[in-house]
């Protein structure tokens, strides 16, 4: 079984998605449990990894599957070829870990046409879990847009108000990086192939990384890969989409998008556009990380002067996922384990973020800060948790938030991006403003409304669904290194090679400007 | 024309004869049901007799191919004239049409559409496209009580006559030029940079294009499409989208493909072309309403798309535009039967506000209707997807990249207006109106064109195997 165990959880949600169609529409609570068990089954299937000692020691794929999909006389051939490393670990992890929690919260938010709602959450899970394990990218591409559709509809029929608006807003963002990776994509394979990779290998990355593609040309492959995960992660100044498909979308929808679909783009970075590009990669640092310390600090101002708690995490995301690049950017091991590891953090608090919002908004149907304050009275347990998330959120010392900023700071200021860390910190104190105040707003002080005077704490269902984040809000925050020490290997190998081929352009510069300097003089 | 012609073009005389029959028939036979399934028989019957007829060396009076590519395409389009009249039994019974005429002229237009694929001769490919366009003419005007329907076929025998009118021109300068109407010939004399005719052959050429330009609607011939669909009841727009536009490609890349490079001074021009009915596909299909006038515009961009894969002039461009070709008909095919299921009458479900709701009072065809439509949008894991793939990975080999980020660019744009059909039918506001319940017969077509999508979308390779192969 293990030979197939990553075909088989990717693949087993597809599975329920199948069985849940087949339900009668009317058997709503059959729907949810059905999707639940599956969700969870998954993540059983999944756990193993997690266990497996392998990543310890080994940089390489491991669980590999390869199979001839596509092959197309002599024009191209895609392969299933998948595999997962410490890289793509803990995020395909994160991904099985935050389904079941996220269909769970769904209980009683989603009450229309929840046959559809729960085909697409499993058809998502497949989509997610398919684009971290791909390790050819034309599979990866297939799954990419996978996830688009899903969440597209989840937004657009189950979402608030501006639903519509908002859902063609992130597809015609999503779908314009997408593509443009697309013509890269077939660009780089076209490359390859010129160069002698032989025509079985498909659109494997692996060999991509190990040509040596003309600068020239990787400027613009790497932008065109950069531009479609800048959109995605999202970078400023294509986070537009961000804000709107959060505030529109249900709870569900906000939870996987910002705790997994988020990912993805800071994932494509590490996992493709670096080592693929790696001299690009070089040469573009001082942007990127430029746009990743403007993000931090306008993500966390505007974030700071919303009235409405949703979109104050829309921006919160904008602003850590700023910290996130700056740490691949960094190039080293500190600050790409830190970003690594943010990810992880920012998908448990954001995502738990997320869920506290539709809890408020379930009982209330509001979610403007004014029309709470004191909350804290009425409900006890949600007040806690609330904080414990929030503090994770700030990145508290003894919270996973904390690890992972402080490594991506300590990771930047050593990697020469010393004063974009400086800039960054400022993001830090920003966060504690914003989070605190609201949280202060929301939970201290008097009940002025008298709306919320009766309001019902959480329920034993919600408590659960907090308990595994908090769980692991702590776990991360006091010991990391259960997390590291399963990814440092492959970020190592990652770094070493990257910076070995940056370190040939770089010399093989200085030796052009030296010969070039010698023909003058002997002119 | 000896035995031996007759022998191939077996499949051909079957279905003449079998549609002559049926016209026949229908002035005494009144049961509309008998006669159309009766059609259906005729044309699956000659489908399978092409498909199982010994192999005939050379060509059929020096007009049209016997080969693969041939034989592939009579195939292919007597297998869409079987799944069109099973998508228009309820319509034809509901609207007490003359069921042995109609099935005749779809089954002659088959013939026109078969015979066009095949030519190897200017007059060949004449006579298909005529005998193609005529049928089309009554076909489009068949709902005798709609006057939209009446317009379409009056501005569809306008543009088609002058259509024709160019062809039979640029078909003469031609022959004027290189004093010879077979195919290879008829080109190869242009290519002869000395003569001094070869200006009077490019323009013949290039009149030769107009018309196939104005047939698959190319950008700037493009203006009849939204409103001839719009009148054309969806059985027949679901032929007229895709065999009469299928089989002119078909026609004009066996064209290409024998005329070498005699067209070179031609491909800026296309080039062009190409660009702007990819652009115009997508931006005009934006502001659209009704779903037949969107779908005439999808079409329009599928259109540009198909002729990128030709300008690439490689094997690689051929075999995927042949590909996309297939996947089109099929997807275009499913579409337009998916509206023919819901209408009652002859009155279609259009206005995109009909079917805001549907979805969740019909979900299984309209997850059906969601499929067909990702794939004309080129969604992966549908086979539209591989289709674009195929054409614009093709481009970039061939050099053509900035047409192929055209082509990409637009396809995006167009998945705005694809993505509102389908947020409209799951949008919760429903409307009063009941449509049609949909019969056996439609459901069964719906059905197998979803599959064709999906499994060509997740194992496209046999079918590209087998185009390399019937390549001529």
């Amino acid at each position: 079984m293990s030979d197939h165990l990553l075909s088989l959880m990717t693949f087993f949600p597809l599975v329920g998605m199948l069985i849940v169609l087949f339900l009668p529409r009317e058997a709503d609570r059959l729907i949810k449990s059905v999707t639940l068990i599956f969700t969870i089954i998954v993540f059983l299937i999944s756990l193993p990894l997690a266990f497996d000692d392998v990543f310890l020691t080994s940089s390489a794929m491991h669980y590999t599957e390869f199979a001839e999909w596509i092959s197309i006389g002599q024009y191209f051939q895609m392969n299933y070829n998948i595999g997962i490393d410490g890289i793509s670990l803990w995020l395909v992890l994160l991904t099985t870990f935050i389904m079941p929690v996220t269909v769970l919260s769904t209980w009683h938010a989603v009450d229309k046409n929840t046959k559809g709602f729960m085909a697409l959450l499993l058809l998502l899970e497949t989509g997610m879990l398919g684009a971290f394990i791909s390790l050819d990218l034309f599979l990866f591409y297939i799954f990419w847009e996978l996830m688009l559709i899903p969440m597209y509809f989840l937004i657009g029929i189950w979402g608030g108000k501006n639903r519509i608006y908002a859902a063609i807003k992130f597809f015609i963002f999503t779908a314009v990086g997408s593509l443009l990776m697309l013509v890269a994509i077939i660009y780089v394979y076209y490359y390859s192939l010129q160069a002698g990779v032989a025509f079985e290998n498909g659109f494997s990355a692996a060999h991509f990384a190990q040509l040596s593609i003309p600068v020239e040309a990787q400027m613009w492959l790497f932008a065109a890969f950069a531009f479609s995960f800048a959109i995605k992660v999202p970078m400023f100044p294509v986070h537009t989409w961000l804000p709107d498909a959060h505030t529109e979308a249900p709870t569900a929808g906000s939870v996987i998008l910002a705790a997994i679909l988020l990912k993805m783009g800071t994932y494509g970075y590490v996992r493709f556009a670096i080592p693929l590009f790696p001299v690009a990669t070089m040469n573009y640092t001082p942007l990127l990380a430029t746009l990743a310390v403007i993000g931090i600090i306008y993500g966390a101002l505007v974030a700071m002067m919303q009235d409405d708690v949703k979109k104050l995490v829309a921006y919160s995301s904008v602003s850590h996922l700023g910290f996130v690049m700056l740490g691949v950017f960094a190039m080293n091991l500190q600050g790409l384990s830190g970003g690594m590891l943010q990810m992880i953090n920012h998908g448990i608090s954001t995502g738990a973020l997320f869920l506290i919002v539709g809890f408020i908004y379930e009982r209330r149907h509001t979610r403007l800060i004014v029309d709470f304050g004191g909350l804290s009275k009425v409900m006890p347990v949600f007040a806690t948790i609330f904080m414990i998330v929030t503090f994770s959120s700030i990145g508290l010392p003894g919270t996973n938030g904390f690890v992972g900023e402080f490594l991506i700071l300590v990771g930047a200021f050593e990697s020469g991006l010393r004063w974009y860390t400086v800039l960054a910190t400022t993001g830090v104190v920003l966060a504690a403003v914003y989070m605190l105040w609201m949280f202060q707003r929301v939970m201290m002080g008097k009940v002025t409304n008298p709306a919320n005077a009766n309001l019902k704490d959480l329920s034993a269902r919600e408590v659960v669904v907090m308990l595994p984040l908090i769980l692991f809000i702590f776990w991360i925050g006091v010991y990391p290194n259960t997390f590291f020490e399963k990814m440092n290997p492959s970020l190592e190998n990652l770094i070493s090679q990257v910076k070995g081929k940056q370190q040939i352009a770089i010399l093989a510069e200085q030796q052009l400007d030296h010969s070039v300097t010698q023909v003058s003089v002997s002119e | 024309m000896n035995w031996l012609d007759l022998l191939a073009l077996g499949p051909h005389v079957f279905l003449v004869f079998g549609a002559t029959s049926l016209l026949l028939l229908g002035a005494w036979c009144s049961k509309t049901r008998v006669i159309l399934l009766s059609g259906i028989f005729v044309s699956l019957l000659s489908a399978l007799l092409s498909g199982i007829a010994p192999p005939v060396d050379g060509d059929i009076a020096g007009l049209f191919s016997a080969g693969g590519y041939a034989r592939f395409f009579t195939i292919f389009w007597f297998l869409t004239a079987a799944i069109t009249l099973m998508i228009s039994v309820r319509f034809s019974i509901e609207l007490n049409l003359n069921a042995g005429e109609y099935v005749a002229l779809v089954l002659f237009a088959a013939l026109g559409m078969a015979l066009l694929s095949s030519a190897i001769h200017l007059l060949g490919l004449f006579l298909g496209l005529e005998a193609l366009t005529l049928a089309f003419y009554v076909l489009i005007a068949s709902n005798r009580r709609s006057e939209l329907s009446a317009e379409a076929g009056l501005k569809y025998l306008l543009l088609g006559a002058v259509a024709t009118g160019f062809l039979a021109f640029g078909i003469g300068l031609v022959y004027t030029a290189s004093g010879s109407l077979h195919l290879p010939e008829a080109f190869q004399g242009l290519q002869a940079e000395d003569g001094h005719l070869r200006a009077w052959g490019l323009l013949g050429w290039g009149l030769l294009l107009t018309a196939v330009g104005f047939k698959i609607s190319l950008v700037p011939f493009h203006l009849w499409t939204a409103d001839v669909y719009q009148g054309t009841p969806s059985p027949v727009a679901a032929f007229l989208s895709t065999g009469a536009k299928g089989a002119v490609v078909a026609g004009f890349i066996g064209l290409v493909i024998s005329s070498g490079s005699a067209w070179k001074d031609l491909s800026d021009l296309l080039w062009v072309v190409a660009a702007l009915t990819m652009i115009f596909g997508a931006l005009g299909g934006l502001p659209q309403n009704n779903l037949k006038r969107l779908l005439a515009y999808s079409s329009i961009a599928h259109m540009g798309t198909v002729l990128v894969g030709i300008l690439c002039q490689t094997p690689t461009g051929f075999s995927a535009t042949i590909f996309y070709i297939v996947v089109y008909v099929i997807a275009n095919l499913g579409t337009f039967g998916v509206i023919a299921s819901f209408s009652r009458a002859g009155e279609e479900p259009e206005d995109l506000d009909q079917w805001r709701g549907l979805g969740y009072r019909n979900p299984l065809r309209c997850t059906v209707l969601t499929l067909l439509l990702l794939s004309l949008a080129g969604l992966p894991a549908t086979a539209g997807f591989i289709g674009k793939f195929a054409i614009f990975h093709a481009a970039i080999q061939s050099g053509l990249v900035s047409l192929a980020i055209i082509g990409i660019i637009s396809s995006l744009i167009a998945f705005a207006y694809y993505l509102k059909v389908v947020i409209v039918m799951f949008s919760p506001e429903s409307q009063a109106d009941r449509p049609s319940p949909g019969e056996p017969l439609e459901f069964g077509v719906l059905a197998a064109c979803t599959t064709a999508v999906i499994l060509l979308g997740l194992f496209p390779g046999p079918l590209f195997d087998l185009i390399s192969k019937i390549l001529p």
